[in-house]
């Protein structure tokens, strides 16, 4: 799977593309230099009245905020890591999609596959990992349980793939991709299916919602759904650990990967979520740098990121996001969100309720503590050196933040004025 | 009421249904019965105040009282229904009983003019010694044991008019589903759910990204009577409402599907709007009557036997009927299309055409069906059994073994979880083998069902939730079909694109659905 460009593999061209300032800075580090600010980018918001309006004019002005993107996709192979969380069942709330809650919605898939075809991009790969054990059910059937036109999507550019990335899918062997941020967390690096070191311009599109363990869902929590169950979950089930692969070896770490896939760093760190979830993530986004995050705020869930989770209750916010660096771009969207981008755990949205039964004791409220938490995603983000979550840093273009602001506690509470 | 008849149905619908009458089912085969609950008079009163809710008042006391007027019966033109369960006996409340009794014999001539069918309800505590002289003083056609009686009492009772020359049936109401399996009655009243979906997490109830809505159903109950040469009459009882005029016609849909009948039974609001000739009763009403109609309509479709490679076989004598039955109502939920196969009615010839087992409810198996189900798993079938089957799991939830060419899926709990068992036939039985897919169907159930020669597939979607589901369904089958064509109450019938697949599946999406869709698939 080294697929070589002149004198570098395509993971170096990652490694020195996105990433190049996060990389620097970790060099410089090691150099006792004090770190530089982490990188800005700018961001864009639009307000966006439905799903019926004319996404593909949205994206294509919120790209020419950007500085456009043309350049960067023309030619190109373009992968969207699709947010379909829980993508093998129907779970969603009675009569309403999973587009208009917790999946990212099919017509904002479409629009941005119809821009980067028109912006001449080569291929357009749409990727997911389904929780699925009988793995080769096609991505497209996952859509179909949707309600979504799938043929719509594999004809709004010339060439449209799907993948489930679950496990090796089209690929014959696993690509190992590298943190490169500052320092990694958890991880070292990470072995993924093929299509997320096979493409030239990677994009996470994912939805603007709450997260029952980690406060938010947006860009950088959408990559937790590359890391392939299929390997990670081959190692034997220590007693007493969750049968779900992601919290086994993720989530709680109980287990390690199997052998020969990348162990973690400190096997003997924190096991609290709360603590590791923002951190592995980060280190993720590390390993499969994003270069463009879209976040689909039109409708979403608030107060968890499935609709089984009680509590949990649909909000309009009405906005596109998008940014070429997820943490700058995740930041803002907290903002919009009406949370502070800077929270620490002590504060909304990362104070959490987590259902007690759903989770192992230790995971309700960590020993060293004394309430349920989670750090933040962003915060880790810009400490390794990927973004700054500084707003006065941050370049926001099209709808001002302050028009786009929908604060998820008060709409979820409906104390949100009218 | 002939203004009440016109206004539901249209003036050429009334006109139509005076001139011509009505079928003549009155006498005939109960097969063809559409039954009504048409409980009233003085002695449902007397019942309703023994209850804890106390007698009715106002204008639903009125209406419960009135009934038996001539004029109730009109509600029943432009509709199927052509049986009506009128209360006829409880316990012994002396003047009462007489006047119902004078009541009921009056309104039974007046129905069988009309040539409906009309049976008399004996609530629990009613003296049964005189029951039969007294059904047949009145010309019932049958009595409907309705309550707690004594094991024996359907058959004393039967004992009783057969020894009066009275070919009247009894059919004891509201039957737990086990216990009415087991009789040997043509028709079975069987009690069952209120057809609806809810949100786990409405609930309070923590559930998974993937987790689906809870549904209530019927569909399973009504095909746990029909299974090999079997075709019971089954009606399904349940108190409905008060509920929306969806509620309705999801109970008339839910029973029909499979090819039962839910015994209407309106709310006592609904009635006292109808006595009325409220409008927006009389517009529930006729809904519920487009239902029914569309049902009978359709009759024919009742005859379809049902479509799927997965044969689940069902010990209808099991010592846990709850866990049996459950593996029935929950792989239904799962989409998973399946043939019924009685245990007593395993054969190698049941097994032909099918390509999977679930043969969790033989515990253990005998030896001979052991080798019937060794014998299908050798020459390529999936058998999927529990822990006495042998080589159970110490670990893991099952575990599959190859055997011959074909394979072995054996559970490690004894009984396994029907829940589980559920879930896990979407990973054990893919695509190709189940036969037919459904996608994005949350709310929606799914029965399929093919004609004799297997040319058409017809596949049945419900939808319970309370809104109509407003997406595209899609339906995958396997085998080539030129054409695909939706039929629902609501609309005439619709030709959907039908996209064949290289592998060799049709495929057709339904825009939506209020609330019962037919999706016929015809090569």
């Amino acid at each position: 799977m080294r697929h070589c460009y002149g004198s570098f593999t395509r993971r170096e061209l990652l490694a020195g593309s996105a990433l190049a300032a996060g990389a620097w800075a970790a060099r410089r580090v090691e150099a006792a230099v004090p770190a530089p600010a982490a990188p800005s980018s700018p961001v864009s918001i639009a307000k966006v009245g439905g799903y019926d309006e004319d996404l593909v004019a949205h994206f294509e002005r919120m790209f020419d905020q950007l500085g456009g993107l043309g350049s960067r996709v023309r030619g190109k192979t373009v992968a969207m890591k699709l947010n379909l969380a829980g993508a093998a069942g129907r779970g969603r709330r009675l009569g309403v999609p999973a587009g208009r809650s917790h999946w990212v919605h099919p017509n904002v898939v479409a629009a941005l596959t119809t821009v980067f075809g028109k912006l001449g991009a080569k291929r357009v790969r749409l990727l997911e990992s389904t929780f699925r054990r009988n793995y080769g059910v096609p991505l497209e059937d996952t859509m179909l349980n949707d309600g979504w036109d799938v043929s719509a999507i594999q004809n709004a550019a010339s060439i449209v793939e799907f993948e489930d990335t679950n496990g090796l899918g089209t690929g014959k062997q696993y690509s190992r991709m590298k943190v490169n941020t500052r320092r990694p967390f958890i991880f070292p690096s990470f072995d993924l299916n093929h299509s997320y070191e096979d493409c030239d311009f990677f994009v996470s599109v994912a939805k603007m919602k709450n997260h029952e363990e980690l406060g938010i869902t947006l860009s950088m929590k959408n990559l937790f759904g590359i890391t392939p169950e299929l390997l990670y979950g081959a190692a034997p089930i220590p007693e007493g650990a969750s049968r779900s692969v992601r919290e086994r070896v993720f989530h709680y770490g109980q287990a390690q990967p199997p052998e020969g896939v990348p162990a973690e760093i400190d096997p003997k760190s924190s096991r609290y979520e709360g603590w590791r979830m923002p951190r592995l993530l980060t280190d993720i986004c590390g390993a499969r740098p994003i270069d463009l995050a879209v976040l689909d705020g039109i409708e979403a869930l608030m107060g968890g990121e499935s609709p089984g989770i009680p509590g949990t209750k649909l909000g309009k916010p009405q906005l596109l996001i998008v940014g070429q660096n997820c943490v700058c771009t995740d930041a803002v969207a907290m903002a919009a969100m009406g949370y502070n981008p800077r929270a620490s755990r002590n504060e909304k949205p990362f104070i959490l309720v987590k259902a007690g039964h759903f989770h192992p004791q230790e995971q309700v409220i960590p020993e060293s503590g004394t309430h349920a938490y989670s750090d933040n995603t962003v915060m880790t983000g810009e400490e390794a050196g990927i973004g700054t979550a500084d707003l006065s840093k941050i370049d926001i273009r099209g709808t001002p933040l302050k028009n786009a602001v929908y604060s998820y506690e008060e709409h979820r509470k409906g104390e949100a004025p009218a | 009421m002939t203004e009440l008849l016109r206004r539901t149905f249209g003036k050429s619908v009334a006109l139509t249904c005076l001139l011509i009458g009505f079928s003549p089912m009155r006498g005939e085969d109960p097969e063809r019965w559409v039954p009504a609950r048409w409980s009233g008079g003085p002695l449902e009163l007397a019942q309703r105040s023994k209850d804890k809710a106390g007698a009715p008042e106002g204008a639903v006391r009125e209406a419960i009282a009135n009934w038996y007027r001539a004029d109730t019966l009109d509600l029943l033109k432009g509709t199927p229904i052509n049986c009506l369960l009128v209360t006829f006996a409880a316990a012994p409340d002396g003047e009462t009983e007489v006047a119902q009794r004078r009541l009921v014999k009056e309104y039974v001539r007046l129905a069988h003019e009309r040539r409906l069918a009309v049976l008399g309800m004996v609530h629990a505590g009613a003296d049964l010694a005189g029951l039969a002289a007294a059904a047949n003083e009145a010309g019932l056609d049958g009595l409907a044991l309705d309550g707690d009686f004594p094991h024996s009492a359907a058959a004393d009772v039967e004992t009783a008019m057969r020894a009066t020359n009275s070919a009247a049936v009894v059919i004891p109401l509201a039957q737990e589903a086990a216990a009415a399996r087991l009789s040997a009655a043509s028709l079975v009243s069987v009690a069952g759910v209120q057809p609806n979906a809810k949100d786990l997490a409405d609930e309070g109830i923590r559930a998974g990204p993937s987790s689906e809505p809870w549904i209530e159903s019927n569909i399973w109950l009504v095909r746990s009577f029909r299974f090999g040469g079997a075709r019971r009459t089954v009606w399904i009882d349940h108190p409905a409402g008060p509920g929306s005029t969806g509620d309705y016609v999801r109970c008339v849909a839910d029973a029909a599907a499979a090819g039962g009948r839910w015994i209407v039974a309106l709310d006592d609001q609904l009635r006292a709007r109808l006595y009325r000739n409220d409008a927006e009763g009389l517009a529930a009403w006729r809904a519920i009557a487009n239902y029914l109609n569309f049902a009978e309509e359709h009759a024919g479709w009742r005859s379809f036997a049902p479509f799927g490679n997965l044969g689940i076989i069902f010990d209808t004598k099991s010592e846990y009927p709850e866990i049996s039955q459950e593996y029935l109502n929950l792989v239904a939920r799962r989409q998973v299309p399946y043939k019924v196969i009685a245990r007593n009615e395993l054969t190698s010839a049941s097994l032909d055409g099918l390509r999977a087992a679930l043969a969790v409810d033989l515990a253990p198996a005998a030896e001979q069906e052991r080798k019937l189900l060794q014998a299908f798993a050798e020459r390529g079938g999936l058998v999927i059994a529990g822990p006495s089957w042998g080589g159970a799991p110490a670990d893991n939830q099952y575990e599959e073994t190859p055997l011959g060419k074909g394979r072995v899926t054996v559970y490690k709990d004894e009984p396994p979880d029907p829940e589980e068992v559920a879930r896990d036939m979407l990973e054990l039985l893919d695509q190709d083998l189940m036969g037919m897919t459904a996608f994005n169907v949350p709310s929606v159930l799914t029965y399929a069902a093919a004609d004799e020669g297997g040319a058409r597939v017809l596949v049945q979607l419900l939808n319970y939730a309370a809104d109509p589901f407003d997406q595209r369904i899609t339906i995958r089958l396997n085998g080539t079909y030129r054409k695909a064509r939706l039929f629902t109450p609501e609309n005439p019938p619709v030709d959907l694109d039908v996209r064949n697949t290289p592998d060799g599946r049709t495929q057709a999406s339904a825009p939506g659905l209020a609330v019962w869709g037919a999706l016929l698939f015809d090569h």
